[in-house]
C-alpha cells in the first residue's frame, strides 16, 4: 500500500532529523572566509556544501533539534533555500523554526513568514505532514541558517539514526545523543528508577549501535551522552549502475534493546521468524487434502516439488492482480489469512503468502522444506548489523531433493520451477534449517539460465529495403519479465510496450511491431516474441549497397562513461546470455565485397563477445554472442569492464557492403 | 496531471494554481454501514459495452454533473459517474479521484462496485485516502486529492462514484472535461442558476452543443459516444490538454456574450484582482532606477532590469485559495527575493514602472495549444509580461514583438524563465494564445513564431583520419537563443561532471570507443551571449575496412533526423507533428583523408524546401581533405497533420543523407 511504505519513509527521516538545540536561538556568526567563499576545493563543482550540521537527540525530555549552515555556491545550490519537514502529525510537533540569509556582504535577512503546514498523505488516524519554508533573499554565495525542534509524546522513547552521508560536502558535523537515564555512559545497571519495555512488552535491557564511520571517527561516550563529532564528509556517490547505495553511507544508527547486542538481536528475531512461519505453515487437514490431490504417492521428491509449485503458482496472486480491501473482506465475510489452509481455501494470497503455502504443502507432502526471507536486491542490501528485520521483503523456500537443496520462488509469479527473480538472487537475509535458523546470501544468476536470442532473416531489394520477421526467445528474467506484465496488461498494452523495449534495437529507419507471442502463460517453456520489422536498412550507393554488420543494437550501444575513480560497485542486476543469428539475403545482381570480420573478446570470469560470419551463395549469416558472467562488478574492475564494452560497440559498427559488380570473395 | 484524468469539470487554474487553506479537514460523509446502491448506479451499471470501446482499458459509462449557482453566485458541484473496468490496467481508472481544499470543501463522496458476479460493494472509510496534491519543493500546494480505491474492482466491474463539493467563492465558471483518455458513452452537465441568472458557454476541440432546458428551469448539455483521446503512443504530439474537447460554463459577471468579450472579462478581472499590487515602493524605485543608470539605450534599461528580476527573485510559492491567482505585492517580492511566476511578472511591472516604462500581465499556459482562442476560459496555468514598445523602437534583438488590436506594439517576455533573454520567449509560447490583461482594452492575442535565425546551433570540426580508421580532432559548438537557453538549464541544474557524462555518453553512442578530452564550456554570464562548448576526441576504427576499401562517415556526429512511429510508416496522422521551435543547425566537418586512398564513390548533395523546413547537405573531397556541410533549418513550430508526408519525405531524406558513407580505395 502506499501510503504507508511513505510513513515508513517520513518515520525515518523524523527519527534521524530530530534533535534538541542547546542554543536554539542563537546563530554562529560568519567568518569571513566563509563570506568571501565562491568555491570549495574539497567539494569541487559542488552547487552548495554544509558548513555546520548539528543534530542533539535528548530522548530523556523527548525533544530534539537541528541547526544547519548551508554555503550556497551555484544558482543550483539556492534549492538549499526550501526546507521541507516532514512528521508524523499526531504523533510529533514541530516549533521555533528560526532562520536567516547571511549575504557575501554580511548583511542578514531573517525569516519572518510563518512557515506552512501542509498534508502530504491521510490514511485513517494516519497522517504525514510536513513544515514547508523558505529563507529570504537568497544568492549565490549567501550563507543559510536555519534551526527547528520536534517535540514527540512524553511517554514515548525514541533511538536516533544518523545519516551522516548525504548529497552535498559536509565540512563539520556534530551528532549527540542523550538517551533514557538508563543507558547514559558509563551508567550503573539499573541506575534509574524506571525501565523501558518495547512494543512486546519485554524489557528493554541495553542500548546499542551501528555505526559506519570515516576512517578515526567513532561514537564517543561522554558524561552528556553519546555523541559523534566528523568533518569532511564528502557527498553520496552519484554512478551509473549503482547498487541500492544507502548501505554503503555513512551512518549510525542506535537501538534500545531487549537483545544486549546484534548476534543476540538476530538470534532472537530469527527465532521469532522462524516460530511464526512454522505457525503460518503449519500442518493442517486441509493441507494434507490438497496435496493428496496434487501428488501421487509414488512420484520423485522433484515431482511432488514441480506439481505443489505448479498448484500455487496457479492460484491468484494478488501482487500481480488486487488485494481485498478490507471494507471488500467485511462485506464477503472473509477473515484475514492467518494460515497457509486460509490461502489454499481462498486460493489467492499475496507472494509472500503462497510461498508459505508452498512450504506448508511441502512439508505435507513429505518434502524436507525450509523458508527463506531475503531482502529485494533492487531496493536495498541486507545488513546484518542493521538490526531490523524490516529490511527483509520476501520469502522463498529451500526445498531438499536428493540430498541437495533447490531454492525455489514460488511467490514469484511466472516464475520457472528452479529459478528465483533476480532480484531475489545474490540476496542477503534470514533462513530456517535443520539446525535452526541463520543467515543466508542466496546464489547469484548463471548466465546461461537468462536468455535472450534474436534471429530472422533479411531479404533487401536493391535500395536496401526490408520487410522480415524476427523472432524474440527468452528464457530466465527476460521471460519472467514479460509474463509478468502480461498479467498487468491487456495484450495490446503487452505488444505496445514490448515494442517499445525492442524499437532502440532496431536499425535506425526500421520499425518493428509484434505479430504475436508463443509460451506466455507457461513459465516451463521459452517465451518467443514474432515480430515484423520493416523499413530502409542499408546505404544504396550508386554502385553499392551498405548495410549495419550487426542487426540489432547490443549492449556496446549504451556506453560506460569515463569515471576517473570508481567509487561503487557497478551493479548488472543479472548475468545473461545474448545471441543473435541473422541472415541477410543478398538482392539479385550484388555480391558481398566486405563483411564483419570474425571477433572474439574476452574478459576473462566476466564476460565473452564473439562475432562469426559465413557468406556462401546469395546470403550471409552473421552471429553475435555477447555473454556476460557477472551480475556486480568491483570499483576497480571498471575500467576493464568499460575497455570490454568499448571493444564491443567497436566491433559492432563494422559494416556489410554489397557490390553491385562481382567483386572479391569476403572475409 | 491526474485531475484531468480522473475528473470531467475542472478549473485548470484551480488545479494548478488555486488552493485554499489547509486547516480542518472537510466534514464528509463515508458510508458507515453498507446501504443499498442508488438507482442511478444500479441502472448505469446495466449500461452494456459500445462494440468500439472494448478494446479499451476502460470505459466512462456515465457522467453527469448539475452545478447549481445561488443568489450570492456560490455554486455547488454534484457529479455522479460510473467506469467499468476493461483490462487489468484499467482499474486506475475506476480509482475516482475529487480535489478539494478549504475554499472548494468537499461535501461527500461515496462509490459502488458492481462486480460481474452480481456482487455489490460500496466503499467505506478505509476504501478512501487523502493525498497532498504533489509539486516539487519550490511550488507546493495546500490542494488535496481524495482518492478511492474501490472494492472488487476487477475487469468487469463496474465502479460508480458520486461527490458533491463547493466550488471556490471567487471563481464564476467551470470548465466540463468532456473528452479523457478513455472512451465515454453519455455525459451531461445540468446548470441550476438562480432566479435571473445569466450564463454563458464556450467549446474548445468540439462543436458547440445547444442546452435543453429541462421542466425544473436547469439547462443541460448532453453529449454521447466520446471517442478516447489517449496518446500514450503518439508521439511529437501537442499536448494532451491542447488535443481533448472540453467546455467552459460561466455565470454571473463572468458569463457575457461573444468570445471577444469573454477574453475581455477575464483580462479585466485579472487586471481588478492586480490591482496596486505592482506598485513599485521606493526601495523598488531606487534599485530600477540604480540598474538603469547609464543604460545607453532602451534595449539595455529593459534588459538590466529582466535580468534583476530573472536572476535575484527565486521561484517559490505555496499554492493557497485566491492566492493562486492574485501575486503578492511587489514591496513583499523584492524584500523577500522569491516569488511565483506572477509574482515575478508584477516586481517586473513594478521595475519597469519606476523607470518609466510600461507592462501587463499576460495570462498564458506553458504547453501550446491548450489556451483555445474560441474558447474564453481560466484554463490556463501561467502568468508572464507583455511590455509596451516605445514607438519606433526597433532593436533586432528584440523579436518577441505582437500588436494588440488598439495598436499597441507589445514585447513578451517570460519573468520566470531564468534561460531565455529579453527579446526572445522559449518554443513553448510561440504561437501559442494568451489573454491580455488590460481593463477594459484586455484581448486574446497570438504569440510570435520566431524567425529560424532566433535559435542556432552550429557544429564545427575539424579531424586527421589514419589509414587505419582511427579518427581524431577537435569540434567546437555554438549555442544561441532557445538552443543555447535549453543548454543553460542543463548547465544550471546538472554538476560539470555530469554535463561531461551526458555528453560522452551521447557522442559514445555516434562513436563508439570514443575519448574524449579537453571538455571545456563557455557560458557567458549575459543571457543574451552565445554558449560555447570545445572538446577534442578520437575514436578507433571510425573507418571501417573492407577489405581495399576505407568507409568512412561524413557526418562524424549530430543528428537532425526524427524517428516519429507511425508516420514514418505512411499511417494516417491525426494530429499535428511538433517541431519544438524554429532554429537553424549546421555541421560543418572537415577530415583530412590518409595518404594512399582516393575516394571511389561518395553520397550526393542533399537540398529540400518545405513550408516548414529546409535541409540542404553537401559533401566534397578536395586536397585531400573530407567536407562536409549541411544546414537543417526549422521556420514553424509544428507541421500540420495534412502535411505529413511531406515531414516524411523530409526525415526520409534527412535519415539517407545521415547514413551517407565514402568510399575509400586504396591506390
Amino acid at each position: 500500500m502506499r501510503i504507508s511504505r511513505g510513513l515508513i519513509v517520513a518515520i525515518l527521516l523524523i527519527v534521524t532529523m530530530a534533535p534538541l538545540a542547546l542554543r536554539a536561538s542563537e546563530f554562529q556568526e560568519p567568518t569571513a572566509e566563509e563570506l568571501k567563499m565562491t568555491s570549495d576545493a574539497a567539494a569541487p563543482g559542488a552547487s552548495a556544501v554544509y558548513l555546520y550540521y548539528e543534530e542533539i537527540d535528548n530522548d530523556p525530555v523527548h525533544f530534539r533539534s537541528i541547526y544547519a549552515r548551508i554555503k550556497v555556491l551555484t544558482d543550483k545550490g539556492k534549492d538549499l533555500a526550501t526546507v521541507e519537514l516532514p512528521y508524523l502529525r499526531k504523533e510529533y510537533r514541530i516549533t521555533d523554526i528560526s532562520g536567516r540569509t547571511i549575504h557575501p556582504d554580511g548583511t542578514v535577512a531573517r525569516l519572518t513568514v510563518r512557515p506552512e503546514d501542509l498534508m502530504t498523505a491521510k490514511s485513517g488516524q494516519l497522517e504525514i505532514a510536513r513544515k514547508v519554508f523558505t529563507l529570504p533573499s537568497v544568492t549565490v554565495g549567501s550563507i543559510l541558517e536555519y534551526r527547528y525542534q520536534i517535540h514527540y509524546d512524553d511517554h514515548h522513547f525514541s533511538s536516533p539514526l544518523w545519516l551522516i552521508q548525504g548529497m552535498y560536502y559536509v565540512h563539520k558535523a556534530h551528532y549527540v545523543f542523550i538517551p533514557f537515564e538508563n543507558f547514559m555512559p558509563h551508567a550503573s545497571e539499573m541506575s534509574g528508577s524506571r525501565i523501558l519495555t518495547d512494543a512486546k512488552g519485554r524489557e528493554v535491557r541495553s542500548l546499542v549501535w551501528w555505526y559506519h564511520l570515516p576512517k578515526g571517527v567513532s561514537v564517543v561516550q561522554g558524561v552528556n551522552g553519546y555523541s559523534v563529532d566528523v568533518t569532511d564528509v564528502p557527498p553520496d556517490p552519484d554512478e551509473e549502475y549503482m547498487p541500492p547505495i544507502q548501505s554503503m553511507l555513512y551512518r549510525v544508527f542506535f537501538y534500545y534493546e531487549s537483545a544486549a547486542n546484534a548476534k543476540e538481536y538476530w538470534e532472537s528475531a530469527a527465532k521469532d521468524w522462524s516460530k511464526n512461519v512454522d505457525k503460518f505453515a503449519a500442518g493442517s487437514r486441509a493441507i494434507k487434502v490438497a496435496v493428496a490431490k496434487i501428488v501421487l504417492p509414488g512420484d520423485s521428491d522433484e515431482v511432488k516439488a514441480q506439481k505443489l509449485y505448479a498448484a500455487v503458482q496457479a492460484l491468484d496472486n494478488t501482487d500481480y492482480s488486487r488485494a481485498r480491501s478490507a471494507s471488500e473482506m467485511k462485506a464477503l465475510k472473509m477473515k484475514e489469512a492467518k494460515s497457509a489452509a486460509d490461502i489454499w481455501k481462498e486460493k489467492s494470497g499475496s507472494s509472500n503468502d503462497i510461498a508459505l503455502l508452498y512450504l506448508a504443502m511441502a512439508r505435507a507432502a513429505g518434502l524436507k522444506a525450509f523458508a527463506v526471507k531475503v531482502v529485494d536486491r533492487n531496493e536495498a542490501l541486507f545488513d546484518p548489523s542493521f538490526m531490523s528485520t524490516g529490511q527483509l521483503d520476501d520469502t522463498l523456500v529451500l526445498v531438499g531433493i536428493d540430498g541437495k537443496g533447490l531454492l525455489l520462488d514460488p511467490g514469484e509469479k511466472m516464475c520457472t520451477f528452479g529459478q528465483v527473480s533476480w532480484t531475489h538472487s545474490d540476496a542477503g537475509g534470514l533462513r530456517q534449517g535443520a539446525k535452526g535458523p541463520g543467515f543466508i546470501t542466496t546464489p547469484g544468476q548463471d548466465y546461461s539460465s537468462n536468455l535472450l536470442t534474436r534471429r530472422g532473416d533479411v531479404t533487401l531489394d536493391a535500395q536496401g529495403r526490408m520487410t522480415s520477421y524476427f523472432t524474440f526467445t527468452m528464457r530466465g528474467q527476460m521471460a519472467l519479465r514479460w509474463r509478468q506484465k502480461s498479467l498487468e496488461s491487456s495484450p495490446d498494452e503487452l505488444k505496445k510496450a514490448f515494442e517499445k523495449w525492442i524499437q532502440p534495437m532496431m536499425p535506425q529507419g526500421v520499425e518493428a511491431h509484434v505479430d504475436h507471442f508463443l509460451g506466455l502463460d507457461d513459465s516451463n517453456v521459452y517465451l518467443m516474441a514474432v515480430v515484423k520489422a520493416k523499413g530502409t536498412l542499408g546505404t544504396a550507393l550508386p554502385n553499392r549497397l551498405l548495410l549495419p554488420g550487426q542487426f540489432f543494437a547490443s549492449r556496446g550501444n549504451e556506453p560506460f562513461v569515463r569515471e576517473e575513480k570508481r567509487v561503487a560497485p557497478v551493479d548488472m542486476r543479472y548475468a545473461e546470455e545474448i545471441s543473435d543469428d541473422v541472415v541477410y539475403h543478398v538482392p539479385a545482381g550484388f555480391t558481398v565485397e566486405g563483411a564483419p570480420k570474425n571477433v572474439t573478446e574476452m574478459w576473462k570470469g566476466h564476460a565473452e563477445y564473439v562475432v562469426k560470419t559465413q557468406s556462401g551463395g546469395a546470403q550471409i549469416k552473421v552471429d553475435r554472442l555477447l555473454a556476460r558472467a557477472f551480475d556486480l562488478a568491483k570499483p576497480d574492475e571498471y575500467q576493464t569492464l568499460r575497455g570490454f564494452y568499448q571493444k564491443a560497440a567497436v566491433a559492432d559498427k563494422s559494416m556489410l557492403v554489397l557490390s553491385a559488380a562481382p567483386a572479391g570473395k569476403a572475409n | 496531471m491526474p485531475e484531468r484524468k480522473g475528473n470531467g469539470v475542472l478549473s485548470r487554474l484551480a488545479g494548478v494554481l488555486a488552493l485554499g487553506l489547509c486547516t480542518a479537514l472537510p466534514r464528509t460523509s463515508y458510508a458507515k454501514k453498507m446501504q443499498p446502491a442508488p438507482d442511478w448506479a444500479l441502472s448505469v451499471a446495466k449500461t452494456p459495452t459500445p462494440d468500439d470501446a472494448k478494446n479499451a482499458r476502460a470505459v466512462l459509462l456515465s457522467d453527469g454533473y448539475v452545478i447549481t449557482v445561488d443568489t450570492q453566485h456560490h455554486a455547488v458541484e454534484r457529479e455522479r459517474w460510473a467506469v467499468r473496468i476493461l483490462a487489468p490496467e484499467g482499474r486506475g481508472d475506476a480509482h475516482c479521484t475529487v480535489e478539494y481544499n478549504e475554499d472548494a470543501k468537499l461535501d461527500y463522496f461515496r462509490a459502488w462496485t458492481f462486480t460481474t458476479s452480481g456482487r455489490q460493494f460500496q466503499a467505506m472509510a478505509t476504501d478512501f485516502k487523502d493525498v497532498g496534491v504533489g509539486g516539487d519543493p519550490d511550488m507546493q500546494f495546500a490542494d488535496r486529492f481524495r482518492i478511492l480505491n474501490p472494492p472488487g474492482a476487477d475487469p468487469g466491474s463496474v465502479v460508480a462514484c458520486e461527490t458533491e463539493r463547493q466550488l471556490e467563492p471567487y471563481l464564476s465558471s467551470e470548465v466540463w472535461q468532456f473528452q479523457l483518455p478513455i472512451p465515454v458513452v453519455d455525459e451531461s452537465l445540468e446548470l441550476a442558476l438562480p432566479p435571473g441568472g445569466h450564463f454563458a458557454v464556450s467549446w474548445s476541440r468540439h462543436p458547440p452543443v445547444e442546452p435543453v432546458k429541462l421542466p425544473n428551469g436547469h439547462l443541460r448539455w448532453e453529449i454521447r459516444s466520446m471517442p478516447a483521446l489517449d496518446l500514450a503512443s503518439t508521439q511529437a504530439v501537442p499536448a494532451w490538454d491542447a488535443l481533448a474537447a472540453r467546455m467552459s460554463v460561466k455565470w454571473a459577471n463572468a458569463a457575457v456574450d461573444g468570445v471577444a468579450n469573454q477574453w475581455r472579462e477575464i483580462g479585466q478581472w485579472i487586471s481588478e484582482l492586480e490591482a496596486h499590487r505592482a506598485d513599485p515602493t521606493p526601495e523598488i524605485a531606487a534599485k530600477a532606477q540604480a540598474l538603469v543608470a547609464g543604460a545607453p539605450d532602451f534595449y539595455t534599461r529593459l534588459n538590466r532590469i529582466t535580468s534583476y528580476v530573472q536572476n535575484n527573485i527565486r521561484y517559490f510559492v505555496v499554492l493557497k485559495g485566491i492566492g493562486g491567482y492574485r501575486a503578492h505585492f511587489a514591496g513583499d517580492i523584492f524584500r523577500n527575493g522569491y516569488g511565483d511566476c506572477k509574482d515575478k511578472t508584477t516586481l517586473l511591472i513594478a521595475m519597469l514602472d519606476a523607470v518609466g516604462l510600461h507592462a501587463y500581465y499576460l495570462l498564458v499556459d506553458t504547453e501550446r495549444g491548450v489556451i483555445d482562442p474560441e474558447a474564453p476560459s481560466l484554463y490556463a496555468n501561467h502568468m508572464i509580461a507583455a511590455i509596451d514598445l516605445p514607438v519606433g523602437e526597433n532593436d533586432p534583438r528584440l523579436m518577441a514583438r505582437v500588436k494588440t488590436m488598439g495598436g499597441k506594439e507589445l514585447l513578451i517576455f517570460d519573468p520566470t524563465d531564468q534561460e531565455t533573454p529579453v527579446g526572445l520567449i522559449r518554443g513553448d509560447l510561440q504561437g501559442a494564445y494568451g489573454d491580455f490583461a488590460d481593463g477594459l482594452q484586455s484581448q486574446m492575442i497570438r504569440m510570435p513564431v520566431l524567425a529560424p535565425d532566433s535559435a542556432r546551433m552550429t557544429r564545427k570540426g575539424s579531424f586527421l583520419l589514419g589509414a587505419d580508421g582511427a579518427l581524431s580532432g577537435d569540434l567546437g559548438y555554438t549555442f544561441t537563443g532557445e538552443e543555447a537557453a535549453r543548454l543553460r538549464l542543463i548547465l544550471k541544474e546538472r554538476s560539470a561532471k555530469d554535463v561531461q557524462q551526458i555528453w560522452e555518453r551521447s557522442l559514445g553512442t555516434m562513436l563508439p570507443g570514443l575519448s574524449l578530452s579537453g571538455f571545456q564550456f563557455h557560458n557567458p554570464q549575459g543571457l543574451d551571449a552565445p554558449v560555447n562548448l570545445e572538446l577534442h576526441l578520437s575514436v578507433p576504427d571510425y573507418g571501417q575496412q573492407a577489405g581495399p576499401l576505407l568507409l568512412v562517415r561524413p557526418r562524424v556526429l549530430g543528428t537532425d533526423a526524427r524517428d516519429v512511429p507511425g508516420v514514418m510508416d505512411g499511417e494516417a496522422r491525426k494530429y499535428p507533428i511538433e517541431l519544438s521551435h524554429p532554429g537553424i543547425w549546421t555541421d560543418s566537418y572537415d577530415i583530412k583523408l590518409p595518404a594512399g586512398y582516393s575516394v571511389d564513390e561518395i553520397p550526393g548533395p542533399v537540398k529540400l524546401d518545405l513550408p516548414f523546413a529546409s535541409y540542404r547537405s553537401s559533401v566534397a573531397v578536395k586536397g585531400g581533405v573530407l567536407h562536409f556541410n549541411r544546414e537543417y533549418e526549422v521556420k514553424q513550430v509544428e507541421v500540420p497533420a495534412a502535411q505529413a508526408t511531406h515531414f516524411r519525405k523530409l526525415e526520409d531524406a534527412i535519415m539517407a543523407d545521415e547514413k551517407g558513407i565514402v568510399v575509400l580505395k586504396k591506390d
